[in-house]
């Protein structure tokens, strides 16, 4: 049986709507809202909104797995990011919703699109809603459409956080679904020069970069990569590979859930308890094999949950700010990443996932 | 097959020709002696979100009233499609489950779910609500129910 796609917004008509007057927010965010009815499977404390800048153009980048791929057939409305419909709405409005809302808002993201006038639409989006709302505003940034003075800048007008989509984590990677395909032309070095810049400027454990897992990439060379961002105090947070229809990496399948759960544990004891890249073991092919550590170490942190919750930036108290429910994974799989604590129930799914037994001693 | 009288409730259509079961949103419409077509309300979708897949137990599956005979996948939520009867289904709805947006478009026709043989019409149907006043009073109050609850779009 074929899932239905979700519609992109009724609202968007012939007439142009496009950022900075309109910009296109989450499902979770318009039911969080009230834009759109609804509600989630669990019942959970939500306040983290997603934001994304809009135009009739799209994205001018063609990444092979994007669903909103310059070369992805269809239309942009008809086009749709990480699976679902993302209503579009007026800023005006939605900054009005978010005052209404602001005690139960934990983390606001606005997320750029590579496009001439995402810089100046972002600065535009920022202000507008740092001048109403006070929850903490962070930046998923377009690195081609950005230097140095654009990311003072960003501080400078409210975001307190800066966010970079790296999302292949090997070079080699990168160029063969970012580089060089048809419309692509993303620069794995101009990523990592914002990158450092974000960093400088904004600070330690205040830039985040996106990493995608099922792209191609060996369990190594993302540990590899968690390592050396920990080393320079940036955070990485984990995305899972979601095929979207008719984007060229459509019928590459999903990671296994064992993998997923296996490399969520790994980010974790690398990130928050200090694991180097030698106290895991790989094989031939560069999967994880091996936790090189001791088995109640390991389970006294798989108890705790938060390894398997979503990477998100905080909220103003520290507490998880943006947790994307159901953002790679649709509501009728296993959670891949919890918006919420695992509970009692959830932990012993976790467990029969991971399978410690093979890879802890 | 026709339809019949609808009222408008704060908003949304409220079919009053058929029963319904007031925790599932399920509505029952006996269309032969011993027979039924079964659907959800307006009510019942709009509050589960935008839908996204149906899907259906087989036909010649035996129904339990209070157990599931399908599940209802929408953006963000999922959950079963709980059956308002006992019996047999004989006929599920093809057309909702390769485009569930039938359902949202017209939940009280072309959108109903399964067809069904009751194996205790008597019993199963005087449980359901069938008196129009009972029925609307009931519906409006789940709308304000719902609306307290922040899963009606404002």
């Amino acid at each position: 049986m074929v899932a239905r796609q979700l519609p992109l917004s009724p609202a968007a008509g012939p007439v142009a709507r496009t950022s900075p007057e309109y910009v296109r927010i989450s499902m979770a965010s318009a039911i969080a809202l009230r834009v759109r009815s609804g509600r989630f499977s669990r019942d959970f404390e939500f306040g983290g909104m997603n934001l994304l800048l809009s135009y009739d153009e799209g994205c001018r980048s063609d990444c092979g797995y994007c669903g909103l791929a310059r070369t992805r057939p269809g239309s942009y409305e008809d086009k749709s990011f990480i699976r679902v419909e993302w209503p579009l709405v007026r800023t005006d409005d939605l900054v009005e919703r978010m005052t209404r809302f602001e005690p139960v808002l934990t983390r606001l993201c606005i997320s750029m699109v590579t496009h001439g006038r995402a810089y100046r639409d972002t600065c535009d989006i920022t202000r507008r809603i740092a001048e109403r709302v006070g929850t903490p505003i962070s930046i998923l940034v377009a690195p081609p459409t950005l230097r140095r003075e654009r990311l003072e800048h960003f501080r400078s007008i409210g975001a307190d956080m800066i966010g970079i989509g790296l999302d292949a984590v090997t070079e080699e990677l990168f160029r063969s679904i970012r580089t060089d395909v048809p419309a692509g032309g993303l620069k794995w070095e101009k990523y990592w020069e914002v990158v450092t810049d974000a960093r400088e400027i904004f600070g330690p454990w205040k830039v985040n970069v996106h990493t995608l897992v099922g792209l191609g990439e060996t369990d190594q060379d993302l540990l590899s990569m968690f390592v050396a961002l920990r080393d320079r105090q940036i955070f990485s947070y984990l995305f899972c590979f979601n095929p979207e229809p008719d984007s060229r990496m459509a019928a590459q399948p999903k990671p296994s859930l064992r993998r997923w759960r296996r490399v969520q544990l790994a980010r974790h004891l690398i990130e928050t308890e200090g694991f180097g890249l030698e106290q895991f073991g790989f094989d031939g092919n560069g999967g994880l094999a091996r936790f090189r550590a001791g088995r109640s170490a390991v389970e006294t942190v798989v108890a705790k949950g938060a390894a398997f919750m979503t990477n998100g930036c905080p909220g103003g108290k520290g507490e998880p700010g943006c947790t994307r429910p159901y953002g790679s994974y649709r509501p009728a799989e296993p959670f891949h990443d919890y918006p919420f604590a695992p509970a009692a129930s959830d932990l012993e799914e976790i467990r029969q996932q991971l399978l410690l037994d093979d890879v802890v001693r | 097959m026709e339809q019949g009288e609808q009222v408008i409730v704060a908003g949304f259509p409220l079919a009053l020709d058929r029963r319904y079961q007031a925790e599932t949103h399920m509505w029952v419409l006996p269309t032969d002696p011993g027979r039924a077509r079964i659907g959800m309300d307006p009510l019942g979708i709009e509050t589960s979100g935008t839908l996204a897949q149906l899907s259906f137990v087989p036909v010649g599956t035996q129904l339990t009233a209070g157990r599931p005979f399908g599940q209802l996948e929408a953006a963000k939520f999922v959950g079963p499609l709980v059956s308002p009867v006992s019996g047999t289904v004989l006929a599920v709805n093809d057309a909702a489950a390769i485009d569930a947006g039938l359902t949202e478009r017209d939940p009280y026709g072309a959108g109903w779910l399964i067809e069904a043989s009751l194996s205790d019409a008597a019993g199963d149907l005087s449980r359901l609500l069938a008196d129009a006043a009972e029925i609307t009073a009931w519906f409006a109050a789940k709308i304000a129910d719902y609306r307290r609850m922040g899963v009606i779009a404002q």
